[in-house]
C-alpha cells in the first residue's frame, strides 16, 4: 500500500472514530447513600398548617442556573406540597399571612479540586474518587411572622462514564429518576429538620 | 498528501459545524432574593414598552461562533420586560392598566464567553416609572456578572447561556433593592 492510501485510510478511520466516539460513552448515575431516606410518616404536620410561598432556585457553583431551575422547579414544589406541612403552597399573591419557604440547591462539582474532594470523601465515606461526583448543597429558609429558621442538607450523585465499575453497593438509575430522588430527599430532610425546630408552628 | 489534508479538513468541518448553533435565551426565572424583596415591598404596577438604545445588541449575542437569541419576540428588551413581569407576578404585583407604569430602555447588553477562564455579561437599562403619566422614578442601572468559564467551547457556551439570566436577575435585584424605587411605588399621585 502506498503512503497516500495508508494516509487516506488513517484519515478515514480518525473521522469515523470521532463520529462514533460519543455513542460509545455510556453514563450511569448512582444516588449517594449517605443522606437518610425520609418517609412522609416522619413529616408530622403542625396542628394548624399555614400557607407558604415556595421560592426555588437551582445554582451551579453559586451562580443561578435558569435552565435547571426551570427544569426542577415543578419537582421541588411538588416535594413541598407532598410533605403535607403546609395548608397551601399556592397562596393568593396578596396573602400577607403566608410564610416564605426559600429553597436553593447548589451543584458543586466535587471532583473539581482537592477541597471539594475532601467534601466528597467525607460525605460519601470514600465512595468518591474514581468516578465523577456532583455535590448538592440545599439551603432551606423559612420566614414567617418575622421569624427565620434555616437548615442545610448535602447530597451527592456519582456518575460513571464508559467502562467503569459501579460504586460499591449502589444500583444505577436513569438520570432523571436520580435527580428527582435527590431533590425530593434533600427537601424532605430539610423540612424534617425545620419541623424539628418548630419552624412551622403557629405563633 | 494534499488529499489527505482535504479529507481531514472536511471531516473536521463536519464535526465542528454541529457545534455552531443559534439558541434562544432560556425563559427567565425569578431569583429567590428578588422574589423575597418583591414579597416584602409588594410593588404593584403595569409594565409598558421596553426598547433598546441605538447600537445595543438587542437580538443576538455572540458566543464563540454560536449565538444566543433574544426573548419571546426575539429581542432582549422584551426579555428584560418579561423578566420584570415574572418577578412582579410572584406577589400579584403586575396589573395591566394600573396607574403606575414602568417603561424601560436597554442601554447595555454584552456577553463574553471568549475567555478560557472567565466569562462575563453586562446588562444595563434605564427604568422610568410613571404615575398617571408623571415621572416618579427615572434611573439607569447596570449589572455585571462573572463566572468560571472553560477552554472547551461546549462548556463555555452553556455557562454563558445559564449566566446571562443571572446578570438580568442582578439588574432587577438592584431595582427592587433601590429605596428610591420602593418609595416611588408607594407615593400616591397627590403627594
Amino acid at each position: 500500500m502506498t503512503a497516500f492510501f495508508r494516509g487516506l485510510r488513517i484519515a478515514g478511520l480518525m473521522a469515523a472514530a470521532c463520529l462514533t466516539l460519543s455513542g460509545c460513552l455510556s453514563m450511569k448515575f448512582y444516588v449517594d447513600p449517605a443522606l437518610p431516606l425520609v418517609s412522609k410518616g416522619e413529616l408530622l404536620p403542625p396542628p394548624s398548617p399555614q400557607p407558604a410561598h415556595v421560592l426555588f432556585e437551582f445554582r451551579t457553583k453559586g451562580n443561578a442556573n435558569t435552565s435547571a431551575t426551570s427544569e426542577l422547579k415543578g419537582q421541588a414544589i411538588a416535594a413541598v406540597a407532598e410533605s403535607g406541612l403546609f395548608s397551601s403552597i399556592a397562596p393568593a399573591a396578596d396573602d400577607r399571612t403566608a410564610g416564605q419557604l426559600k429553597i436553593t440547591i447548589d451543584n458543586v462539582v466535587i471532583t473539581d479540586n482537592a477541597a471539594a474532594k475532601g467534601f466528597g470523601t467525607g460525605l460519601t465515606f470514600g465512595l468518591a474518587g474514581s468516578q465523577v461526583t456532583d455535590g448538592y448543597v440545599c439551603n432551606v429558609e423559612y420566614v414567617h411572622g418575622g421569624k427565620t429558621t434555616s437548615t442545610t442538607v448535602k447530597h451527592a450523585l456519582h456518575t460513571t462514564i464508559g467502562n467503569h465499575s459501579a460504586p460499591m453497593g449502589l444500583t444505577a438509575m436513569p438520570a432523571r429518576d436520580a435527580l428527582n430522588q435527590i431533590v425530593q430527599q434533600m427537601i424532605w430532610n430539610a423540612l424534617k429538620d425545620l419541623n424539628k425546630q418548630n419552624a412551622f408552628a403557629k405563633e | 498528501m494534499k488529499l489527505i489534508f482535504k479529507a481531514l479538513l472536511v471531516s473536521s468541518m463536519g464535526l465542528m459545524a454541529t457545534a455552531c448553533v443559534s439558541t434562544p435565551v432560556p425563559k427567565y426565572q425569578p431569583s429567590v432574593e428578588n422574589s423575597s424583596l418583591i414579597l416584602q415591598a409588594r410593588p404593584v404596577m403595569d409594565v409598558g414598552a421596553f426598547t433598546a438604545s441605538d447600537g445595543v445588541q438587542n437580538r443576538k449575542l455572540s458566543m464563540r461562533g454560536s449565538s444566543l437569541q433574544g426573548g419571546s419576540d426575539g429581542t432582549y428588551a422584551t426579555y428584560l420586560r418579561d423578566a420584570l413581569i415574572a418577578e412582579l407576578q410572584i406577589s400579584g404585583g403586575y396589573i395591566p392598566g394600573h396607574d403606575l407604569r414602568m417603561d424601560g430602555q436597554l442601554v447595555r447588553n454584552a456577553l463574553n464567553v471568549a475567555g478560557v477562564k472567565t466569562g462575563s455579561a453586562e446588562v444595563g437599562a434605564r427604568f422610568v416609572l410613571r404615575r398617571k403619566g408623571q415621572i416618579v422614578y427615572d434611573k439607569t442601572l447596570q449589572s455585571r456578572h462573572e463566572w468560571k468559564s472553560s477552554f472547551i467551547g461546549a462548556i463555555a457556551i452553556q455557562a454563558g447561556i445559564d449566566n446571562y439570566g443571572t446578570t438580568v436577575q442582578k439588574l432587577i435585584g438592584q431595582l427592587l433593592a433601590d429605596p428610591e424605587f420602593i418609595a416611588a411605588t408607594k407615593t400616591t399621585a397627590s403627594e
